[in-house]
């Protein structure tokens, strides 16, 4: 009987104290949602403004859902400046990450095999200057990398040089990167010294050490990099801004930019390019989060 | 390295093993050959596009140089202007105003939200992902919704004005300028921090916590004796991102301030060397306030290094 009192007890405690937790946990949970959500109004309402009619943002309350769906708005924007559509500034931008991305998966992950795997003279103090161009905001070196450009010709292009061309904006990433090659380098490190020497002694030297053993390896790490890479030169404003001359160069970003000096006030067009141009890069978002999440922690470099 | 990395020592924190034991000899001759061909690109760029320039841009900083006749050697005078120049000091106090209050403001609400969302509960793989969102997004795009959001008809003095406060001009008005870019900049640049700290927070043993439960900590001492004490190494990281990217603000306050014209209440340092430079082609000027923003950053990071000892743990 009393035994029987004592687990009724015990088990009535556990109830409570599980239902605290529940209900603590349910706490939390909503306020996390609701945090969630908060972070989110920003991108809600680039989307409920883009399908507004003009009129409808300055007469009713911005908190309020459009009236109906106006996807107008979208065809008004891509087609708004003349001689150009907004599918040109994706082209260049896509042409453009594309490239940087490349030549830096190609050059980081050769001075990263290179720090990881040989023993040199000054090697401590070449990778220490490569960790301290990390530190350096590139803008310091803005003028002179102008002024390079300016004197490089090109016969192609109105200045004969490369300005107003898009070289400026991808050809650096063929010579390595800070970023790049330390993420990289830390990723080589892990990674057995036994499987180089087996390849070696099949009789490979190390440039096919280097492509059969090290790369396939390195995938993530060559992901983590590419979509950083990616997304840099995505969302690059400055660099644009200095070397593209004429509208139909523009990237995503300075045709963004471009847009909003010329549309003031019209803000359902503006939103809707701004969210156009934010797709590719939430897309990529969501489905490689992991890398994303890899590549800030690793190094934890925005640029 | 995992989570916390030390950034002072990062040269030399993870040294590989040696690969091959050589008793003693250097290099190979033919290895030789090898590292540099590797290293080839990287040598490079390094010569060309980065190390070389900063030296560069200390030379050009002594011209007086339009790029369209040749540039006429002047010392120090680049210098002295500066430092008279009203709209340089101004973009020097703006941007050391943005580091001064983004910095510790977003940090601080980094480690709260890394804290919140540090849990093993069902969905939190997508709650996470709305936090990070910002994170992918051009500060281009994301200054155009914030310009409408603080619009005169925009929906915060909407809510202002639910509750009788005025209308306010936002990035219009002198005072509120700055501070309303770096409300936007706070939120953009959450994610990164989070990430960060999110990672530092998982490297902490779950005995520490235990241990501490036992000898009856509560939530909030545990989270000041162990959890704060154990992140600094995250702290201390997050702080040279967010200390050198404060320094770097353009996209905001070209895209937020008038496209191109931003006023004497939001130019920072970057946009006064884009108009020097790439505006009014004075590549002189530009390139010494470049050395002076150069010489900021260097002696700020050289500080906070130093700070380092005071008050980063390692476990």
């Amino acid at each position: 009987m009393s035994m029987q009192a004592a687990t009724a007890r015990t088990a009535r405690r556990s109830a409570t104290r599980r239902r605290r937790k529940l209900v603590r946990q349910a706490g939390q949970y909503s306020a996390l949602v609701v945090g969630g959500v908060a972070m989110m109004i920003p991108f809600l309402w680039m989307l409920t403004v883009s399908l507004k009619t003009r009129a409808e943002v300055f007469s009713s309350s911005p908190l309020f859902f459009p009236s109906g769906l106006h996807w107008e708005n979208y065809s008004k924007m891509w087609f708004a400046l003349p001689g150009v559509t907004f599918g040109t500034f994706f082209q260049n931008s896509i042409v453009i990450a594309s490239l940087a991305t490349l030549g830096q998966v190609i050059t980081c992950s050769m001075a990263a095999y290179a720090f990881a795997v040989f023993d040199f003279r000054f090697k401590r103090v070449l990778f220490a200057m490569i960790l301290a161009t990390l530190i350096i905001p590139f803008q310091v070196v803005l003028v002179p990398n102008f002024i390079l450009y300016r004197y490089l010709p090109w016969p192609f292009s109105e200045s004969g040089n490369w300005i107003g061309t898009n070289l400026p904006l991808w050809v650096w990433a063929f010579f390595g990167g800070a970023f790049g090659t330390f993420l990289l380098r830390q990723f080589f490190l892990t990674i057995p010294s036994e499987l180089a020497d087996a390849a070696r002694v099949d009789g490979a030297n190390p440039w096919q050490v280097f492509l059969r053993v090290y790369v396939p390896l390195a995938r993530p790490a060559l992901a983590t990099l590419a979509i950083f890479q990616f997304m840099w030169s995505w969302n690059d404003l400055l660099d644009p801004l200095i070397y593209l001359r004429d509208l139909p160069s523009y990237t995503t970003t300075v045709g963004l930019a471009f847009f909003q000096g010329q549309f003031v006030g019209k803000w359902p067009e503006m939103m809707a390019g701004a969210l156009v141009s934010l797709l590719p890069m939430i897309i990529l978002f969501v489905i490689a989060q992991k890398y994303f999440v890899r590549g800030i922690t690793l190094s934890g470099l925005k640029g | 390295m995992t989570s916390s990395p030390r950034i002072g020592d990062r040269a030399g924190a993870v040294e590989p093993p040696r690969r091959r034991a050589r008793s003693g000899r250097g290099p190979r001759a033919s290895e030789g050959r090898w590292v540099l061909l590797f290293l080839a690109p990287t040598l490079i760029g390094l010569a060309v596009l980065s190390a070389g320039p900063i030296l560069a841009t200390l030379a050009i900083s002594l011209t007086k140089w339009d790029m369209l006749t040749a540039p006429q050697l002047v010392g120090l005078d680049n210098y002295g202007t500066l430092l008279g120049d009203d709209r340089f000091l101004k973009a020097l106090r703006n941007t050391a105003f943005y580091t001064v209050v983004s910095v510790p403001i977003g940090l601080t609400l980094a480690l709260a939200l890394a804290t919140a969302l540090n849990q093993q509960i069902r969905g939190i793989a997508w709650i996470r992902t709305a936090y990070f969102l910002p994170l992918v997004t051009s500060a281009t795009a994301i200054a155009l919704v914030w310009l409408w959001i603080y619009s005169p008809t925009g929906p915060l003095n909407d809510i202002l004005s639910a509750f009788g406060i005025p209308r306010q001009r936002w990035i219009a008005d002198p005072v509120l300028a700055m501070p309303s870019i770096i409300a936007m900049s706070i939120w953009q640049g959450l994610p990164a921090n989070v990430i960060i700290f999110l990672a530092g927070l998982q490297a902490i043993p779950a005995e520490y916590y235990d241990a501490a439960s036992v000898d009856g900590a509560g939530r909030w001492g545990r989270f000041r004796k162990i959890t704060l004490p154990l992140l600094t190494p995250s702290m201390f990281f997050t702080g040279v991102l967010a200390l050198i990217g404060a320094f770097q603000v353009f996209d905001q306050v070209y895209v937020m301030a008038n496209p191109g014209k931003p006023g004497e209440a939001t130019i920072t340092l970057v946009y006064f060397i884009y108009e020097a430079g790439f505006r009014n082609f004075k590549m002189g000027y530009a390139a010494a306030g470049s050395w002076i923003m150069f010489l900021i950053v260097a002696v700020a990071t050289i500080v906070y290094f130093r700070t380092q000892d005071r008050w980063v743990h390692y476990q």
